[in-house]
Parts: C-alpha cells; structure tokens; sequence
C-alpha cells in the first residue's frame, strides 16, 4: 500500500521549488475528470462546475460513461471560459485520473502545460506536471469510507486552479445539503483533506488561476431539463415514457414538475403502452409529449404514424443515441434523421424540429406543442445525446416570447353555433376544428382506418385521394410557422456550414477560430429538418460556393435529404461526418475545410 | 341539434354473438343514462373493434393490441368520460398480451371487453390464444384469461359473459360501469361470442356454461375461493360464467383517483400562460 509521503514528494518533472513561477493564466479552461463507473468523477464535475458558473464563468461539462453503474472506464469534463461555449475544448489543462486507464486516456490529449492529480493509492506514474495523492488512503481513515476520495481530489484541484476557498465550500454545501448532516460534514472534511495534502506539495498550490468571467445571469442546465420545462410553460399535461438512455431524465424531471399543475406522468410497461397512452390522452384533448431514443422510437413508429393519419397532436423528443439496435447507449450519434423523415408503412405529415442549445429546447418544445394541436399532426423534437445530456451555462429561460396557440379547438359555444360536426371537414389548410370527446351534443369516430369526413372507414378512391391531400398538404401550409433556420457568421461568406442539434457548438467555435485565421464562414443552424426547408436553404446556397453538411452518421443523412430536395445545389455540398460516439472536436472540421481551402 | 356520425351496419357474420355485446353495451349505456359525448368506446383491430362504428358514441379505433394504453390514456386526461374498450381474443391475448397484464396492476377505472371466439376471424379463422387444442391444427394450450386476472392481487372487477345469455351479460356490465363511475378501478368482461362462420361453438358453449353464483361457496371478494371454484368448474370440463372477483372495500382504488384526487384531469385543466404565470416564473427561478 502506498504511504501518505507523496505529500512530500516533489512534483515529477519539478527542478527546484516552484512557488516563484507565476500561475498561468486561463481564460478557457478544461478539467478531465477519469476513473471506474463509481469513482465519483461526474460528482467532481458537477461541482467544478457549480463554482465555475458562481464565478461568472461560462460552462459545459460532457461525459463519457459506459451503460452500467459500476465499473468500466468512465470520465466526465468540464469547460470554463470567459467567452460563450458550447462544445468540448479540444486540450485538457488538468487531468484528475482515478486509475491509470483514466491516465493513459487523458494524456493523449493533454495540453503542454497540462497537469495531472491522481490518486496514487492503487497506481503510480512517470509523468512531468504531474502529482499523486493517496485520496482513497487520506479519506478512508478518519472518515471510514473511501467513496470521499472524489471530493477530496475536489479539494486539490481548488488548490491547483487557486480557488476562493469561501465559493469552494459553498458549492460542497449546495451539492450535499440535500443528502443530510452527516454526509455534509464528511463531504466537508474530505475537502479539507484534499487540500491539506495539495498546500503541502511544492509547485502545486495556485499553480494556474481561472479568472471570473460576468455571465452571472446564466443558468446550468441541459436539453432533457429545458424540453421538460417547456413541456410545462407549454402546456404539457400528460406524459407517458419508458425509461431509456438519454432520454430519461425528461421523464423524471416531469416527475417532478408536472403534478403541481394538475398534470399527469406516468411510467408505462414498455414504449409501444407509451406512445399509446399519450394518443389516447391527446385524443381526449390534453397536450402530450413522450421521450425515447432509437429503440424506443422504433416501437413507436406505428403509433405515431396512426397519430399521423387519425390526425392526433402529439409530441415525440426523441434523444438520439448511437444505433442501430442497442448501439452505444450512451454515446452521441444523429443517426435517427433518415428513419424519422420516412417514418413508418404509408405516408403522412410530420414536423421534426431540432432546436440547438437547451434554451433553443425550452422555445421549440413550446413551439412543438402549438404546431403539433394546431395542425393536428406528430410533432418530433429530434435532440442528440450531447444536447439531451451535457450542461451547460444558458440565458434564463424567457416567459415573455412565450405564447399558446390551441388552433380551431371547439369549446361548447362553437359547437352550438355549428349544424354538423365532421371530425375530419375538409378545409383549404387541411385543418379540420376538433372537439375533444365531452364535448357536449356531439361525437364523432377518429381512427387509423382511412376514412371521409365523418370518420367512418372508407374505401372510396375519390375520398381516399382528397383525404391524402388534405393531411400531405399541411407541411406546406404549414411552412412558414414552423421554427426558423438561425445564420450566423459571414453574410458574405463563400464558405457554408450547415448542421442541426448539439453540432452548432463545435460549427460556432470553428467558426471563429476561422475567422482569426482569414477565413469567412456562414452557419445555416437548421432548426426544422423536415419537411427540408427548401425555402430557406435555397437562398443560402445560392449565396456560399460551398456548403459543409456537418452531422453525427456514416451515411451523411441530413446531406442526403437535402440532396433530394435541392437537387440543384448537388455539387456544392460536402460532408463532414463523425460516428464514433463522441461529438465533433473543432480541428476535425477545420483540418477538413482546411483541406479544400 | 349539431348532427354527428351516425352509426354504420355491423360488418359482422348473421348471428355473430358480437350483436349481442353491442346490444348490451347500448342498453347499459340507456340504463346508466350515459349519452354519446360523455361515453368514448376504443376499439381494437379484428371483427370485434369494429363495434364503436355501430352506436352513436365518441369512437376511436386503436392499434392492434393497443386499445387498452390508448383508453388508459383517454380516461387519466378526462376522468369525466365513460370508457370503454373492447376488442377480441387476439388483440388483447396475443398481440396486447403486455397491456393486458398491466391493466389490472394499473387499475384505471375504465371497462375493458373481450369478444373471445377463440380464433382469428376477420383473416379467417386461424387459432388464436384461446384456441382449444387441436382447432386449425392448434398445439398450445388456451390461455385462460380469468385466472390470468385473479392472479394479479388489485382491486379490480373481473366477470365473464356468454353472448348466449343477453340478460346476464347486460346486467354485468351495468355493474362494471358503475363500478368504474364510482372510482374503484378497472372493471374486466370476457364475453364469450362465437365465430359463425370459422369457429361455431353456440351449442357446445350453451352446454358447457355455468352461472357460477349458484356453486355452492361463491364468494367473489374472496379471490382464494374463486381460483378454488373457478379451476374445480373447468377441470370438471364446464365454463364459468358471471362475476369472478368484486372487491369487498368500496373505495377510490381507481388510478385516475389517486392522481389526480379532485383535480379535472390533463385535458380540462387550464393551461393558459396568464393563471399559471406565477407558477411558472418560480419554477424556471428554481433552476440554477
């Protein structure tokens, strides 16, 4: 067993001491957090980056964890920065690693002047910048249990990156008040451990200094809380979902929220009783989401197409996961484009929406909902992993712009005023007004079946082609109410990046950083990607002489539709594609456009 | 008066035992004084879903297998509304099998029907769950869907019918509609309704059944009794009909109750940005 004396140790690499050397300044800074599944490295994370945004900094942390509770290799990283981000930093400043697997991984990207703690009492290392710390040891004496060597490591870090050690204990006590007394008390101890043992080690302490930034009114949040809270704000009152990775912490959340509105969310027996359930509340006349990812989805698809034909609003997020089958449950993947866009046997309308940034989430939920009873179709928020699951600092979420369109829903008043009332009357937009059973003085039939106007089942070939047009016809009526594409960068930019979902983050940052070198650019953030907004896509390839389809698959999907619908654009489009579990890092797509350029 | 659909023929085969589940259903629904908008029938896929076509109600057809994720769905968001769904053997044995079993664990106070005739009918008369041994060369043993329900400890009513018997069949299902107004939970019929014309088992049936509250001991709140004389019936090659399980507790079992307590339900609750402002402005404060 390894003896406490790394505390004297000299840091690996130090020639003399070191408290001479001024700290390094960082204005951006990334922290890896590696370890098993059980370490605690997504604790040390969550608190990073709990004291980070207190200091006025931006932030987002990702992870990388393996589908079980214990064991495997697992890491978490966090980001802090000045400026407004969005995405991974390509350089780790420090690593903390909790075995040498966590080492071995961190190191390969490392910045030069990166540093690594890491706990010694399993494992040594020869690395320069470098320091060991017994954590597991230190803790599990006077407190009883090595489970507080996290927050002991916590505590070094504070003393490496020279943390306020007020905001340092603030955020502890944030962290695990809930947790009772005792568990505080030792959080607090382990702390004080970890920094006892980090002062005491030459070079170390305020080895780096993280300026505070003056973003102080975001909030840290992450898609799956901001599609929940737009689920509310918009009205969401039923929920059915099964739980499934990445997309259960919607449901939860909703556990949480939904009841003091008079709100319902219910954990079905499998997808298939979700998807269900939500129809035949919508039916009924309340607003209703669920949330799965790739296999969830794959049973639903029936479901959501009756929803399609019978003309039955609901919303579907789906957070997207590596596929096919099981995939990578836990990993960043878009590959679920191309089946949404064809969803199901036959043909019928859709709206597949893909805000950006959780704050995108929380106005495209609301946005979802309104579209979704408005023109009576589904609705699918496609979100990806990264976006569903990574946090990040965002603007509050806005009440003002907030706004509620429940389309020609009949109440009591308006149907008196009718003399019959067909469930399915043929209109010019394709909407017909609906009244929810209960509706006193009139009923109607609504099914899966083709039908006329009534809702009875009809062969009818005149019927059955006017019925097709009716529903096909409302993503063109529909078009200009759906969410706007966003642009950003160069209006006179040759060069064009289009992509969707968590991807704008590492699209905005290699946008700058181009922009540094010389090079102008121009970003189309998709936020509706079916029907393929012809309409506004046009426009933007007419005015770049090529356009970079930036998007998580092998096979280059969003590209392909927009290929089929803009046929003419064919030879400027170019693909940049990434599919192996882990979200685009910014020299990826530089050395690609670099390439051409 | 606002003109709705109007009620289509049956497709059904003359002499279908469905007629007389959908007579049943019309006169408990006269009886119960529950009118077309307040009553919502789901439908399943097969002959027997098709019957929320043939009365004037609130109709909507499900999935196959579905009818029951979709009718729970309908009565958590408006408790208001009488719900009823009813399809055959295979949509809810086979096909719905899961959503069967978790109804009564659910216990959502809504009534679920099953026409069993033992086969396929409507793709023509291939075995279904419920098949005997040896029909349509049949090699699995018949699911039996009451003692499927007995076996889930929930307060639930469970009663079975036979198309042959209109007057019992109507009176059963007045009281599982009551039992559903009243709160107390999922209320199951298994009607036993002949195919005609792939699997005509009126004369063996008529035969075979017994109204099993003449069995000496009949106690259906007492659920240890009735597996008792329910197996002792069939294994003495007769078919038990009438109420198999009623709970004793009159009370508020039903899901929709426990949710939602005297709140309106999802679909009648408001949902306007003005009145739930303030809620709202404290539940994005809350988020850090």
């Amino acid at each position: 067993m390894t003896t406490p004396a790394a505390r004297t140790a000299p840091i690996s690499g130090e020639s003399g001491p070191a408290e001479s050397k001024p700290p390094t300044e960082l204005a951006d800074l990334s922290v890896m957090i590696g370890g098993q599944g059980g370490d605690g490295t997504l604790t040390v994370s969550d608190l990073l980056g709990r004291y980070f945004r207190k200091g006025g900094l931006y932030v987002y942390t990702s992870r990388n964890v393996l589908s079980r509770i214990r064991g495997g290799h697992a890491d978490a990283s966090v980001r802090a920065s000045r400026d407004p981000i969005s995405t991974v930093k390509p350089e780790i400043d420090v690593l903390v690693a909790f075995d040498n697997e966590a080492v071995e991984m961190g190191k390969l990207e490392l910045a030069s002047h990166g540093f690594v703690i890491y706990d010694s009492t399993g494992f040594h290392i020869d690395l320069p910048n470098s320091a060991g710390f017994p954590f597991a040891t230190l803790v599990g004496g006077p407190l009883g249990q090595p489970i507080f060597k996290n927050t002991a490591a916590y505590g070094a870090l504070s003393v490496l990156l020279g943390f306020d050690l007020e905001r340092t204990r603030a955020v502890i006590e944030e962290r695990f008040k809930r947790r009772g007394a005792e568990a505080l008390e030792k959080n607090l101890k382990a702390l004080e451990i970890g920094r006892k043992a980090a002062l005491e080690v030459a070079g170390l302490p305020n080895r780096f200094s993280v300026l505070d930034g003056d973003a102080h009114d975001q909030i840290l949040t992450t898609g799956n809380q901001a599609v929940a809270l737009g689920f509310v704000v918009g009205g969401g009152r039923f929920f059915a979902g099964y739980p499934i990775t990445p997309a259960t912490e919607v449901m939860e959340y909703l556990q949480r929220y939904l009841p003091a509105f008079g709100g319902i969310v219910r954990q079905a027996e499998d997808e298939l009783a979700a998807v269900n359930m939500i129809i035949g509340a919508a039916y009924a006349g309340a607003r209703v989401m669920t949330s799965t990812s790739g296999p969830g989805l794959a049973l639903m698809t029936e479901g959501i197409g009756q929803a399609g034909t019978a003309e039955i609003p609901i919303v579907v997020a789906d957070c997207a996961r590596v596929g096919p089958s099981t995939g990578q449950p836990t990993r960043h993947e878009q590959s679920d484009l191309s089946h949404l866009a064809n969803l199901g046997h036959g043909e019928y309308p859709r709206f597949i929406l893909t805000p950006a940034s959780p704050e995108d989430c929380f106005t495209v939920t609301i946005e979802a909902l309104n579209l979704a009873e408005k023109w009576r179709v589904p609705v699918i928020l496609l979100l990806d992993q990264a976006l569903c699951q990574n946090t990040s600092t965002s603007d509050r979420f806005d009440l003002a712009g907030a706004h509620l369109d429940r389309g020609q829903r009949l109440s009591v008043e308006d149907v008196n005023a009718l003399t019959e009332y067909k469930v399915y009357k043929f209109s010019d937009n394709g909407i017909s007004p609906y009244a929810a059973p209960g509706t006193p003085g009139v009923w109607a039939e609504v099914t899966g079946n083709e039908h006329d106007e009534w809702g009875h089942v009809s062969v009818n070939p005149t019927n059955r082609n006017r019925m097709m047009k009716k529903r096909m016809g409302k993503m063109i009526h529909a078009r200009d109410e759906l969410p706007a594409a966003r642009l950003f960068g160069d209006a006179n930019a040759k060069v064009g990046f289009i992509g969707y979902g968590s991807t704008s983050g590492p699209i905005l940052e290699t946008q700058s950083i181009l922009a540094a070198r010389g090079l102008k650019t121009r970003y189309f953030q998709a936020r509706t990607v079916f029907p393929v907004p012809v309409h506004e896509l046009d426009p933007f390839l007419n005015s770049v002489d090529v356009a970079y389809i930036v998007e998580h698959n092998y096979t280059g999907q969003f590209a392909r539709l927009i290929r089929e619908h803009l046929p003419w654009h064919h030879a400027k489009l170019r693909s940049i594609l990434k599919y192996d579990g882990f979200t685009f890092r910014t020299p990826q797509i530089i050395a690609e456009v670099k390439e051409a350029h | 008066m606002v003109q709705s659909a109007k009620p289509v023929p049956p497709i059904w085969c003359p002499g279908c035992g469905d007629f007389s589940l959908l007579a049943a259903v019309k006169k408990a629904a006269a009886n119960l004084k529950i009118g077309p908008s307040d009553l919502v029938l789901v439908g399943g896929i097969g002959c027997s879903g098709s019957i929320h076509n043939f009365l004037e109600v609130n109709g909507i057809h499900a999935l196959h297998g579905r009818l029951l994720a979709q009718a729970v769905g309908v009565k958590l968001s408006n408790p208001g509304l009488t719900v009823v769904a009813a399809g055959g053997d295979g949509d809810g044995y086979a096909i719905g099998m899961g959503h069967f079993m978790h109804a009564f664990k659910k216990n959502v106070s809504l009534l679920y029907i099953v026409m069993n005739n033992e086969t396929y009918g409507l793709t023509k008369g291939q075995p279904s769950p419920t098949s005997q041994v040896g029909f349509e060369g049949n090699v699995e043993q018949p699911f039996d869907a009451i003692l499927s329900a007995l076996s889930i400890p929930a307060p639930n009513f469970i009663a079975r019918t036979f198309s042959g018997d209109p007057k019992t069949m109507t009176a059963v299902l007045e009281e599982a509609i009551r039992f559903n107004h009243e709160n107390r939970g999922f209320a199951f019929v298994e009607d036993l309704s002949p195919c005609v014309t792939y699997n005509d088992t009126y004369k063996l049936w008529r035969e075979k059944v017994v109204d099993v509250s003449k069995i000496p001991g009949y106690d259906p709140t007492d659920r240890k009794t009735m597996f008792r004389l329910y197996l002792e019936t069939t294994e003495s090659g007769k078919i038990p009909i009438g109420v198999m399980h009623r709970p004793k507790e009159v009370q508020k079992a039903g899901l929709e109750a426990k949710l939602l307590g005297d709140a309106q339900g999802p679909a009648r609750s408001e949902i306007a940005l003005e009145p739930n402002l303030a809620a709202y402005q404290k539940l994005l404060a809350s988020v850090a």
